[in-house]
Formats: C-alpha cells, sequence, structure tokens
C-alpha cells in the first residue's frame, strides 16, 4: 500500500499534470466530446436537412441488422484490409531488408518509395483513375495490350475495382511502413546474426530464425497501424470507384459518409460509425494481446 | 521554492494559453456590427469566371436599388459535391444566404424548412411571367420556395468534321429530313466509330453512367413512352417502353461500341467524340474548339419529340442572419432584367424573355435558328426530370443496382426490374 505523497512529490506530480493538460484538452474537445456526440446520436433520427426528430432508442441498430448494404460494406471493408495488410507488411518488409543490406541503387529506391506518402492522396488517386482507365485508353491496358493480353475495365468490372484500389493504396503507404521498418532492420543484434552466420545459418534460416523474431515487435506495431488505416480508407474509394461499380467497393466508412452526407441519415451514420468503433477496438486489444506473446525478445 | 515557482510558470504560461484559445477560435472573424457593407454569400455549382461576374453584376445593381452596400461572397461547389457541401454548411455558421438548388433535391430541401417563402419578394417582380408547368417544382402548398433561373433542355452537340470525316448527313440536315430519331442517331453514332476510330458519343459531361444517369437515360426513356417514375408515384422504369430505350443505349455501347464506355475520359470538348448531350451553359467550352460543330435537338422516339429539361433554381437561406434581404435578392435576380442577361447561359422560365426576339440571339455563340431548333421550341413543352423528398436515398441505394447495367452480358429486364424495387421502396 502506497504511502502519502510527500509535498514535493504531489508539486512535481502537479506539474506532470499541467504539461499534459494542453493535449488532454485537445483529445477531450476535439475527440472524446465527438465520440461521446456520435454515440448519443445513434440513438436519435437525426437528419442533416430535418435536424433531430427525437430519440428512437436502438432503432437505428434494428435497422442496421436488417440493412444488406451494411453488411455488404462490412465485407467489402474486411476484403480491403486482407488485401491491403499482407501485401503492404511482406512487400514493405522484404524492401527494408534489400534497403538495409545496402544493395545496389538502394538509396535511389529509398527516395523513390518515399515519393508516394509525401504526395497528396487525392492527386495519387486521380492519376491511378487515369492510369486505370478501361479499352486501350488506360496506360496499364495500353502496356497489357502491347504483351497481347486484353485489360479489363478496372476501375468499373466488379472484383477488378477492389485490386485496383489495393494496388493503389498499397503502393501509397508503403513508404512509411518501408522506413519504419529500416530502422529495426539497421537495428538488428549484429552480434547475433553473425554468430549464426558462424554456425552455418543459412539466409532463410537466418531470416526465419533470427531476423523475423527480432523485428516481430516492429511487424505487430506496424501490422496494427496498417489494419486500422485500412478500416479508415477514404480518399481513395471515394476519387476511384465512388464505392462502385455494384457497392463493390463500398467500405465502411465510406458509407457512413454516404449515409451522412448524401442522404443526410445522421443518426443512423452514427449508429454505423460506432459499429466500426467496436471493430476497430476489438481488432487492436486482440492485435495489442498477441503482441506480448509474439515478441520473444520484448521486455 | 522552486516548484512552486515552476508551477506558477506553468500557470501563467496555461492561462494565457486558454485566455488566446478564443481569440484565435475566432478565427479573425470582423465584428458583426450592424455598420459597413451587408455580408452576403452566395452558393452555386458554377466556377466560370463570366458567369460569376454576371451574377455579382446583378447584386450590385440590387444594392444600389435598395440603398445598401453588399459585400458579395461567391462560393463555388463542385457539382458532384454539391448537395453534401451545402448541407453541411447550412447546419454550420458559414452557411449561404442564397444559394442553388438541384431540381432532383427541390422536394427535401422545400419540406425541411431551410428555404424561405418568396411569394411576397416575387410580387413585385410579374411572377405571373413564370410559365406555371416550370415553377411546380419549386412550389409546395401554393407557396413559392425557390425561383427556377435556369429551365434548360437537353440538345445534342456535335463535331460537324467527325460526320464530314465519316461522310454522312449531321443531325442538323437529319432533323431537315424530318428523320433524327434515335436509330439514325445510333446509325450515326456506330458509322462515325467504325469509319474513324473515334468515339461517335459521349454521355452528359461523361456522367452518364453513375451521377448523371438519369440526364442520360431520361431523354430515351421518355421519348420511347416510358419515365423512371411519375409525379403520381407510378414507376415506369421496368415498363417495355423503359426496356426498349436502356436496351437501345446498352447496345450502342457494347455491341456497337461506339459510345465513350464507363471508365473512360474521352471528351467531347476535346475532339475526342462526335457527339454529346448537353446543355446551354456548356456551349461556352467551345468557344476555342479547334473543329467545327453544330446543334440539333434530341432525337425524336416513338413518342415523337419529347423534350427533357434541366433545371436549376435559386433560393434564400430561411436561417440565415440576412433573410429578409437575401428574400429581396432572390427576387431581384429572376427579374425579368436578370433573367433576359442570363438567358444565353441559363434559358428563362419568364414567358416574355422567351417570347422576346433578344433570346434567340442571347448566346453569342449559337445562331437563331440553333436557339430557336434546339433550346426555344423544348421550353415550353420539355418536362423536368423526376423528382423526390427522398431522392438522395433514391439515387444512393440505386446506383448499386444501376451499375449492374455496365456489363456486356447484362440483362436490361432484370436490372430494371431491381431499379424498380429500389424506387417502389421510397415512392408511394
Amino acid at each position: 500500500m502506497r504511502g502519502k505523497r510527500s509535498k514535493l512529490e504531489r508539486g512535481e506530480a502537479l506539474t506532470g499534470y499541467l504539461f499534459i493538460l494542453p493535449q488532454m484538452l485537445g483529445f477531450l474537445i476535439l475527440v472524446l466530446v465527438p465520440l461521446v456526440m456520435i454515440f448519443m446520436y445513434s440513438f436519435e433520427s437525426r437528419n442533416l436537412l430535418f435536424g433531430n426528430m427525437g430519440f428512437t432508442g436502438i432503432d437505428n441498430y434494428k435497422t442496421l441488422i436488417e440493412d444488406d448494404l451494411f453488411f455488404l460494406t462490412l465485407r467489402n471493408t474486411i476484403v480491403f484490409s486482407l488485401g491491403v495488410v499482407p501485401l503492404n507488411l511482406v512487400l514493405s518488409l522484404a524492401l527494408a531488408l534489400y534497403l538495409g543490406a545496402n544493395a545496389a541503387g538502394a538509396k535511389v529506391v529509398r527516395s523513390v518509395i518515399f515519393l508516394p506518402v509525401i504526395t497528396s492522396g487525392v492527386a495519387w488517386a486521380i492519376v491511378f483513375t487515369y492510369l486505370f482507365q478501361g479499352g486501350t485508353a488506360g496506360p496499364i491496358n495500353y502496356i497489357l495490350s502491347l504483351v497481347g493480353i486484353e485489360g479489363p475495365n478496372w476501375l468499373h468490372e466488379k472484383g477488378w475495382a477492389m485490386f485496383a484500389v489495393v494496388i493503389s493504396r498499397v503502393l501509397k503507404n508503403l513508404g512509411m511502413n518501408v522506413l519504419i521498418f529500416m530502422g529495426a532492420v539497421l537495428n538488428l543484434p549484429q552480434d547475433v546474426l553473425e554468430a549464426g552466420r558462424i554456425d552455418g545459418a543459412t539466409k532463410p534460416r537466418l531470416f526465419w530464425s533470427i531476423k523475423l523474431p527480432l523485428l516481430m515487435p516492429s511487424i505487430l506495431m506496424v501490422m496494427i497501424v496498417t489494419v486500422i488505416g485500412s478500416m479508415r480508407v477514404f480518399d481513395t474509394i471515394k476519387l476511384m470507384t465512388d464505392g462502385g461499380p455494384e457497392g463493390s467497393t463500398m467500405v465502411l466508412v465510406y458509407y457512413i459518409y454516404h449515409q451522412a452526407f448524401r442522404t443526410f441519415n445522421i443518426g443512423y451514420a452514427a449508429a454505423v460509425a460506432v459499429v466500426l468503433f467496436v471493430i476497430v477496438l476489438i481488432l487492436t486489444i486482440i492485435q495489442w494481446s498477441l503482441r506480448r506473446r509474439a515478441s520473444f525478445y520484448e521486455d | 521554492m522552486r516548484v512552486s515557482r515552476k508551477i506558477k510558470a506553468i500557470c501563467l504560461l496555461l492561462v494565457l494559453a486558454l485566455a488566446a484559445f478564443p481569440v484565435m477560435a475566432q478565427g479573425g472573424r470582423e465584428n458583426s456590427a450592424p455598420s459597413g457593407p451587408v455580408e452576403i454569400k452566395i452558393a452555386t455549382w458554377t466556377s466560370n469566371p463570366d458567369q460569376i461576374a454576371l451574377l455579382n453584376s446583378f447584386v450590385e445593381e440590387f444594392a444600389a436599388k435598395e440603398g445598401i452596400e453588399i459585400s458579395a461572397e461567391f462560393e463555388s461547389i463542385e457539382f458532384g459535391e454539391y448537395n453534401t457541401r451545402l448541407s453541411l454548411e447550412l447546419q454550420g455558421t458559414e452557411a449561404p444566404d442564397v444559394f442553388w438548388v438541384l431540381e432532383t433535391s427541390a422536394p427535401a430541401f422545400i419540406q425541411s424548412g431551410l428555404l424561405a417563402e418568396l411569394d411576397a419578394e416575387l410580387a413585385e417582380y410579374n411572377p405571373d411571367d413564370f410559365f406555371p408547368k416550370a415553377m411546380e417544382l419549386w412550389q409546395k402548398d401554393g407557396k413559392t420556395y425557390a425561383v427556377p433561373f435556369s429551365t434548360s433542355p437537353f440538345f445534342i452537340l456535335y463535331n460537324a468534321d467527325l460526320f464530314a470525316a465519316a461522310g454522312i448527313e449531321t443531325p442538323e440536315e437529319l432533323v431537315a429530313e424530318g428523320n433524327w430519331n434515335w436509330d439514325t442517331f445510333r446509325e450515326a453514332s456506330k458509322a462515325i466509330k467504325d469509319a474513324t476510330g473515334v468515339w461517335g458519343y459521349q454521355t452528359v459531361d461523361g456522367g452518364g453512367y453513375d451521377v448523371r444517369i438519369l440526364h442520360n437515360l431520361c431523354p430515351i426513356i421518355r421519348s420511347y413512352g416510358g419515365d423512371a417514375w411519375t409525379s403520381d408515384g407510378e414507376i415506369l422504369i421496368n415498363s417495355p417502353e423503359s426496356v426498349a430505350a436502356v436496351q437501345l443505349f446498352h447496345d450502342m455501347v457494347y455491341d456497337d461500341g461506339s459510345v465513350v464506355p464507363p471508365g473512360d475520359q474521352s471528351n467531347f470538348f476535346a475532339g475526342a467524340a462526335a457527339m454529346t448531350a448537353a446543355q446551354v451553359s456548356r456551349v461556352s467550352n467551345l468557344a476555342q474548339a479547334d473543329f467545327a460543330w453544330g446543334v440539333a435537338p434530341m432525337p425524336s422516339g416513338p413518342m415523337g419529340d419529347v423534350p427533357v429539361t434541366g433545371q436549376a433554381g435559386i433560393g434564400a437561406f430561411s436561417k440565415g442572419d440576412n433573410v429578409e434581404i437575401a428574400k429581396k435578392l432572390v427576387a431581384y435576380m429572376t427579374s425579368e432584367s436578370c433573367v433576359a442577361r442570363m438567358a444565353g447561359i441559363w434559358p428563362p422560365a419568364r414567358n416574355t424573355v422567351l417570347q422576346s426576339p433578344d433570346f434567340l440571339t442571347s448566346q453569342p455563340l449559337l445562331t437563331s435558328d440553333q436557339m430557336s431548333a434546339a433550346v426555344a421550341s423544348s421550353i415550353e413543352t420539355g418536362r423536368v426530370l423526376p423528382s423526390h423528398v427522398m431522392y438522395p436515398q433514391i439515387e444512393v441505394e440505386s446506383r448499386i443496382v444501376w451499375d449492374r447495367l455496365w456489363t456486356p452480358d447484362a440483362d436490361v429486364q432484370t436490372v430494371l426490374d431491381g431499379v424498380a424495387d429500389v424506387y417502389a421502396k421510397y415512392i408511394k
């Protein structure tokens, strides 16, 4: 049981609280209050044009359970995340290992790979919309036609649209993850790797048995950030497909936008937002608990 | 004591920061004291500087007439985002005092009470001059909530050079022969694609597969005797007539391959398509065109000529700070004098302006004959696109079903049955 704190300790604690006060105020005003309001709105029949039409209890959640479009968007969100997260992790880790080994052209690749991160998301999506045009009007299909392949109408065919959006998104955010992984790769303990090499470990064995376990904390951290990011995708979908064709790229955040700002149904949009919040929260808790188990070398 | 001094210093900084916060949060907003010019914000979806200048000249005239000083701020919102941005702004502190209203969302805006009633202000400017048919959409229970500043029929713009290159008759020649219909339109489109490799037709603003799907399909559907839905709630989108019309367009896209397909950004105004559906306000895009071009009415169908007009209204925000001035301004901007000057861009719903000989010469890029054939003759008889108080929901939900149409092997009847189911959910 802790004893009573001295005056000095109380003073230092107060100093600490005062230091974090501005940040806490920002969090309260800009995050917590809107979050609480979203929860409240989800129990109201609230319309952007018509205003609040009263407390409706769990009606919005009942509608949600019967809404096929909600389940379609939920499925699309999972498909999108399953496309983006593994592809992003594998590619960024491979690139980080390549660049960390100071291979040929590493400096150029490092610069090029980071360019999309600092490029505006809107500009990126517009360029990719142009690249993925159907027929032979789009550069990608034109190149495919040179080798005798008739490319699909990427953004207007069900199936291909999600693929095109995933590719665009992965390439956009790859650089940031490469940067994080590179930091981890460059900090790998060289003595352990050297010991492995002396013991005759092959490159694959070094990777699987030494590098990967040592990199696991970084991998899990990047995974959490990428999963949450993939759940919040908006600009890419808005500009490239507008949720189509046939709603095949309509993800949860975009569905919230549709409900709130296109059909003005703020109350229902808030209910969907609450569901998204719970999903992301659960996923984050799961991943943090996994972090403990999978991070062999973490204190 | 060191700690207490430190705490005092931090407290002082914190108090200063908190004191500065409300000042910063005001964002340098000017004092809202009644002195100085009245600030009027006007939201539109045009960003054309000439059109904005014309609207601003109306504001200046109005201010002089009323003996007040007005500082007008024009906000141009992109067409596809117009309703979203506008509805958000109307709930906040930066709401426009005067704003354009899309025809499809007119019923929802009127019912929401966001539009101020205008009858008293309009009384000064001969309101009986407006075609009653053109006013229907903007009135409820005998009261007027917005005024159509544009009643603009759709017509066909064509690239005469491409028609010459393909060696076929132009739409205007076919009109003169009385042979301009959807079949000859389809033949011309295919002939040009086959002969020149250039697309025969681009849908209205390239949005005919998504954001402008009804603008694209309604002219064909109605001239075949179908419709999306009627004002008394009858759903006709899957009627045999509508199916035949949509089948024609689908065949043009996928069998003939003559229409700019979904996802292709080829543009008529850049010379990458031989025809497009347009309205008068788009003609200014051809001022610098490096090809010869012409204008023809929309082709006729089994029901003859059934012109479709696109309408846009202007209204005053009922909860704005300057609502009384905004209402008077809207009435002035839709007066005979202003409508006459807008007529070359946004065709009038006022009878006196339409009947005036000046109207036919109001668009400098079009001849009197072209204005008469493609625009004037369609205004009185044209019908606006279908609208409904639940239109936003209808649009979002039906779009997912419409998307099924844009594959080569789509069954048009099945898709339109699906669209009809969505319509039926909201239209009763």
